[in-house]
């Protein structure tokens, strides 16, 4: 209990615990710009905040040394199971099947992958079997990549871009810290760089005003994008060229954080947002950094920034202190699946990003990623208190 | 491994700060710009109309007013549906129950509904357009049960004194678009109302009130969320006339049922007492909009009632020309006792022109000669005179020029001249011209309020120019007589009302029961030939005699004689402006 007390980071909680209160409120906010049903959504939110706080102590106190290699396999295994079964049974909203029931697998998946990866490559309980060339390697390598990509192929097929975009950089930063096969890590980095600046001039090509249909068929036979793919990263390219069309949302999207200023409208009083100009069906989850934005203006971004730097800064220090690998490997790869999230929502709201369907953490309604997140950053916490003593 | 740590902490540098980088350009830097796109697609500019000033008579009673007029209107925002046709759908429903209620007919159609809510959602829609007291009654009582739907009030034109000054004060109409000004256009206009006819169109821009500004905050649906007042509109001023109701009450009375006009002033100042044109037209029918049909029958009819006789009208001036005649006569030094013997016919070449009296009036002299009205005396004493001292004495007295008048009509009529004859006859000018201009005949055109102008000029030596607005000053223009000559034609003029002592002047009639002198001149001119051949009779008078406050010009076409048709109608309005 002592060195709970002492080890605990209480830096990091209260950061989160402002997240949460300031996605409640803009939950809050952002729920009565709708119809009546979705006027208590933040109660929804506050309850699974309260249970996942709950969830987080458990794992923060609990030394994640011992359960981890335990929960690791099984996790694993239901996700796959899980997304398997949300293709089959999922129900379709919006053009794809994500939802199981009550939740979303990918959303849980994402974090037992890094889960599975930190454990299997970094837990001192799996010490004997590490030696084996098949964790060591190009092979080490190639079964971390196996790992985490069946699942992101299969979140991919469902299809949901935005949430295996996300996992990308999580996965690469804890195969790059478990160092197996570096230099292959950062050829395919760099490959990956290159192909998707190739897909933006190639897209740019095709669609500038001034291309001939003839030359854009030509040119987009080549791209492996679905056509809603294109239209976004068209957008991103052009956000002026169908500003009723494709455009719109990025374009209300940005009237609502501009229009917010440096102090913002005032809680409760964001005209886009209550006047729906903000389109409602995704004002509450992936444009919520607008209705946030317009409500508070810079000041409220950045005191948003800072808490989400609070928060992952608290992260990698978790990271830097961790007694063994997994501890290290797991906070990184929470820390960058959240960072990722972050950069990726916002910055697609003010247009640096083409559109992708992703949640912000803490703050947009989504109650399956958000215990996701929690319980990631109860990990994380575990890892911050189980450490080794500092002399 | 540590470095990875390090790494991925200044991943989370570099990545917040870019955001907070490109948040700050658009938030701070871009503020201004989207605030403004997200005003400019969430706010509706809505013009409101002014309310006009007032016509009013110089006793204060309005000529043109405004009333209050109660729609019913619709708000489309407390009736959304799920989509654009529910909400249609909800608003015919409702507008059906409430047509039940009210005993009405469903005011407008489907259609209707759906151009509204494609064009003007944000606005109330009107269902019914002035409804009675009983129908505000109703719906109040009721109004619960309908959601979305209120009474607005909003103001309407009103002529009380209706067809009696019609064209005097002319009519309003809508005008719409006019006012276009920044970089955003106005959402919708409500109907300002600008003068179409007579003073209301004359004095339009002091009337106007100055429009002004709603705005409305919709929602990305275009339903209204919010209404406010960015700029009140202002009411226009008042405008006081000269016009005195009674007395352009008894002239309307004089020539009701009859075609002709009156126009009575004050020759001191130009005041215009009264101006009447007849037949004339109800301008409240003119009100909010005229009916297409009703404004075509007026049209085609063949009394012309549109046509404002009173200033646009040009007719000959007959006989009450020859006291211009006479001054001009005089200033070229025709001798005022000199007597000339009328035969009846006055011989001028092969031309021949008949007298008013067929025997002739024998010898008599110049004041003789206006008060018998004598055809022959002033035939022969215009080729006397010649054209050029004729044309010039005529124009002396406003004639062939625009009077000044403040009122969009303002007809210059004519005055003939050789050059003029070549131009519209192709034919050279005669001595014959000269004599039928003396007497009135011809080619010479008038209106009456020139007439009335002359006949105030006569009686006070002075030329004023009229006007409607009370307090204008007018100006005033000696006439480049001598006072003697014109003081002998006065005596000629107050003899035609008041005979000789011997004999009575033509326009004896003028000066029953007025109770001061009236001095005057009939006219009879005759247009037309055959069976056309009609006559149009004139008088023109001023008084009191010795010292004139009034003068007036009355025409009254197919009449009898000037004496016997309008001289005893001149007599009635004068009794009124003395009474």
């Amino acid at each position: 209990m002592k060195r709970f007390l002492r080890n605990f980071d209480w830096l990091g909680f209260a950061a989160m615990l402002l997240l949460i209160v300031v996605g409640t409120l803009t939950i809050y906010s952002a729920g009565h710009a709708r119809s009546q049903i979705f006027h208590g959504m933040w109660i929804n939110n506050l309850s699974t905040a309260v249970f996942g706080i709950v969830l987080y102590f458990l794992l923060a106190w609990f030394d994640y040394r011992r359960y981890l290699p335990l929960l690791a396999l099984p996790a694993y295994f239901v996700s796959l199971v899980c997304l398997v079964l949300v293709l089959v049974f999922g129900a379709e909203v919006l053009g794809g099947r994500r939802w199981l029931w009550f939740f979303q697998p990918s959303e849980v998946a994402k974090l037992s992958v890094l889960v599975m990866l930190s454990v299997l490559f970094g837990s001192d309980a799996l010490a004997e079997i590490r030696k084996s060339p098949w964790l060591n390697g190009f092979r080490g390598f190639a079964v971390a990549v196996l790992l985490s990509g069946i699942p992101a192929l299969l979140i991919l097929a469902e299809p949901d871009l935005g949430t295996t975009l996300a996992l990308v950089p999580a996965v690469a930063i804890v195969v790059f810290a478990i160092g197996v096969w570096r230099r292959g890590l950062v050829t395919l980095a760099a490959i990956a760089g290159m192909a998707a600046l190739a897909i933006l001039g190639a897209v740019y090509e095709a669609e500038k005003p001034s291309a001939s249909a003839d030359r854009r068929e030509r040119i987009m036979k080549y791209v492996p994008l679905k056509p809603h793919q294109v239209k976004r990263v068209k957008t991103f390219l052009f956000p002026d060229s169908d500003p009723l069309g494709a455009g719109h949302n990025l374009r209300q999207s940005k009237i609502a954080i501009g229009s917010g200023g440096m102090t913002g409208k005032g809680f409760g009083k964001g005209e886009q947002n209550h006047l729906k100009y903000l389109p409602p069906a995704v004002s509450m989850n992936d444009f919520i950094f607008c209705v946030y934005a317009e409500e508070t203006g810079f000041r409220g971004s950045l005191v948003l920034l800072t808490l989400f730097g609070v928060l992952l800064f608290t992260g990698c220090l978790a990271a830097s202190r961790a007694t063994d690998r997994s501890g290290r490997l797991l906070a990184l790869g929470v820390t960058t699946l959240v960072l990722a999230h972050v950069y990726i929502n916002i910055g697609m709201s003010i247009g640096l990003l083409p559109i992708t369907g992703l949640p912000l953490p803490f703050i947009s309604s989504g109650r399956t990623f958000l215990l996701t997140v929690i319980l990631g950053f109860g990990l994380v916490q575990s890892v911050s208190v189980h450490r080794q003593p500092l002399i | 491994m540590r470095r990875c740590d390090l790494l991925l902490a200044v991943f989370v540098l570099v990545a917040l700060v870019h955001l907070a980088v490109n948040l700050r350009s658009v938030q701070v830097d871009g503020a201004a710009e989207y605030a403004y796109d997200g005003t400019r697609q969430s706010v509706r500019r809505v013009q409101t109309a002014g309310i006009r000033g007032r016509l009013l008579a110089r006793d204060g009673s309005p000529l043109a007013e405004n009333r209050v007029s109660v729609s019913i209107v619709c708000d489309a925002a407390l009736l959304r549906g799920r989509s654009y046709a529910r909400t249609a759908d909800a608003i015919e429903d409702s507008i059906a129950n409430l047509a039940e209620l009210l005993g009405r007919e469903v005011p407008l159609d489907r259609t209707r509904i759906d151009r509204h809510l494609q064009r003007q959602i944000a606005v109330p829609m009107t269902v019914w357009r002035d409804v009675s007291e009983d129908d505000i009654a109703r719906f109040a009582e009721n109004c619960g049960r309908f959601p979305g739907f209120s009474l607005q009030s909003t103001f309407e034109r009103r002529y009380p004194s209706g067809a009696v000054s019609g064209h005097l004060t002319g009519y309003v109409g809508h005008s719409r678009g006019d006012a276009e000004e920044g970089d955003q256009k106005f959402y919708s206009y409500s109907p300002e109302m600008i003068g179409r006819e007579g003073l209301e169109a004359y004095y339009d821009g002091y009337l106007r009130g100055v429009s002004g500004e709603d705005r409305v905050l919709v929602d990305s649906l275009g339903y209204s969320v919010r209404r406010w007042t960015a700029v009140k509109p202002q009411t226009g001023p008042d405008l006081v006339l000269t016009i005195d109701p009674k007395i352009q009450l008894a002239a309307m009375r004089e020539l009701s049922g009859r075609k002709g006009a009156c126009v009575v002033m004050d020759p001191r100042n130009g005041e215009v007492l009264a101006m009447v044109s007849s037949p004339s037209y109800d301008p409240n029918i003119c009100v909010p909009s005229l009916d297409h049909e009703v404004y075509e029958r007026m049209r085609d009819d063949p009394r012309l009632p549109l046509l404002n006789r009173a200033v646009g009208g040009s007719y000959a001036p007959g006989s009450t020309f020859k006291p211009i005649t006479a001054v001009a006569g005089l200033s070229i030094g025709y001798p005022e006792n000199e007597r000339y013997f009328c035969d009846g016919v006055f011989r001028l070449g092969e031309l021949r022109l008949h007298c008013s009296r067929k025997w002739g009036h024998a010898a008599i002299d110049l004041r003789q000669a206006i008060m018998s009205s004598c055809n022959s005396f002033f035939c022969n004493l215009g080729t006397d005179i010649g054209t050029n001292q004729l044309i010039s004495t005529a124009k002396a007295f406003g004639l062939g020029s625009k009077t000044g008048i403040d009122f969009p009509i303002d007809a210059a009529g004519a005055v003939p001249d050789g050059e003029w004859k070549r131009r519209m006859y192709h034919e050279q000018w005669y001595q014959g011209d000269l004599a039928q201009m003396s007497i009135g005949q011809g080619m010479l055109l008038v209106s009456p309020l020139q007439m009335a102008r002359v006949a105030g000029a006569l009686g006070t030596g002075y030329l004023v120019t009229p006007h409607f607005r009370y307090g204008a000053t007018a100006e005033r223009t000696t006439l480049p007589f001598s006072r003697r000559y014109l003081r002998i034609v006065q005596e000629g003029m107050r003899m035609v009302v008041s005979g000789d002592g011997h004999r009575r002047g033509t326009g004896w009639r003028a000066g029953e029961g007025v109770g001061v002198s009236v001095s005057g001149k009939t006219g009879t001119a005759e247009v037309g030939k055959g069976e056309t051949r009609r006559k149009n009779t004139w008088f023109i008078a001023f008084a009191p005699s010795e010292s004139p406050s009034v003068a007036l010009a009355i025409v009254v076409e197919n009449g009898e004689s000037g004496g016997a048709t309008s001289a005893p109608k001149a007599a009635n309005i004068l009794k009124e402006c003395f009474r």
